[in-house]
């Protein structure tokens, strides 16, 4: 979980060695940190690509939005 | 030319694609980005008076929509609000991952190389299998992973909009990661 603190929190400096020490002789961990990083990078790319695609609210969505609207006005 | 005072009858046609394209790229479900527009302009209207024309219209309704976004969110963790000791959600536990005699990687869970990791994040298809990962996450967890990295807030925000304390934050955001990594090794990536 330090890996995970880290990104949010500066970690003290026995916990950055202690982390440092552990994915210098953990091949998995060092691995599991560098994925980590990626599907938090690949979260936020994924939702932009969402937001900028083409769907659209379907006109009946509209009529209700602005019946809505001019029911609460 | 967009006017300076908000004319809330053309929200829908003016702003309607372009917001819900966005609580569609947060909450994946079509229905529930829909019921967020709206609320969003409902809440815009009863706050009409509050509306300073210095910010555009059109940012102002993003800021609503986000803070309905992080509230859909907060609902959503607080239905399956778990403690500590019950995080798991009937999900992996630590267990499946870590051998409890040393605490290392168990071999069928330890992650695998993504060789073709940097190439992957152009396809279309990472981004749909990342949102069916996420779809797939115990509530409380997909909560946290949505606000920590897609509206990028602060862990401490989190435990503030959540109630979470921060070794629960903590504990949720590690398996919430580990949970999509192996979903996404179990998709496809890693495998060359």
């Amino acid at each position: 979980m330090l890996l995970e603190q880290q990104a949010d929190l500066p970690l003290g400096r026995g916990q950055r060695a202690s982390l440092w020490l552990h994915l210098r002789y953990c091949p998995y961990c060092s691995r599991y940190a560098k994925q980590t990083v990626l599907i938090a990078e690949w979260a936020r790319a994924s939702a932009s690509a969402r937001a900028s695609s083409g769907m659209v609210l379907s006109d009946a969505a509209k009529q209700r939005m602005r019946e809505r609207l001019a029911a609460a006005e | 030319m967009t006017p300076s005072t908000p004319v809330p009858a053309q929200w829908p046609d003016r702003y309607g694609n372009e917001l819900y394209r966005f609580a569609l790229s947060r909450v994946s479900d079509a229905d529930v980005a829909e019921e967020l527009v709206q609320e969003t302009f409902l809440s815009a209207l009863d706050g009409l008076a509050t509306f300073r024309a210095e910010a555009s219209e059109r940012t102002w309704l993003f800021v609503i929509l986000r803070r309905k976004i992080i509230d859909h969110y907060r609902r959503q963790a607080r239905v399956s609000h778990v403690g500590l000791d019950e995080i798991s959600d009937g999900g992996p536990s630590e267990a499946d991952y870590f051998a409890p005699e040393n605490g290392h990687w168990t071999a069928q869970q330890a992650p695998v190389s993504w060789l073709n990791a940097d190439a992957a994040l152009e396809q279309q298809e990472l981004h749909e299998i990342l949102q069916r990962c996420q779809d797939r996450l115990p509530p409380q967890q997909a909560a946290v992973f949505a606000l920590r990295f897609v509206e990028e807030l602060s862990a401490e925000e989190i435990c503030q909009e959540l109630g979470l304390s921060s070794a629960n934050y903590w504990v949720i955001v590690h398996r919430a990661k580990l949970q999509l990594r192996r979903c996404l090794e179990k998709h496809g990536l890693g495998k060359n």
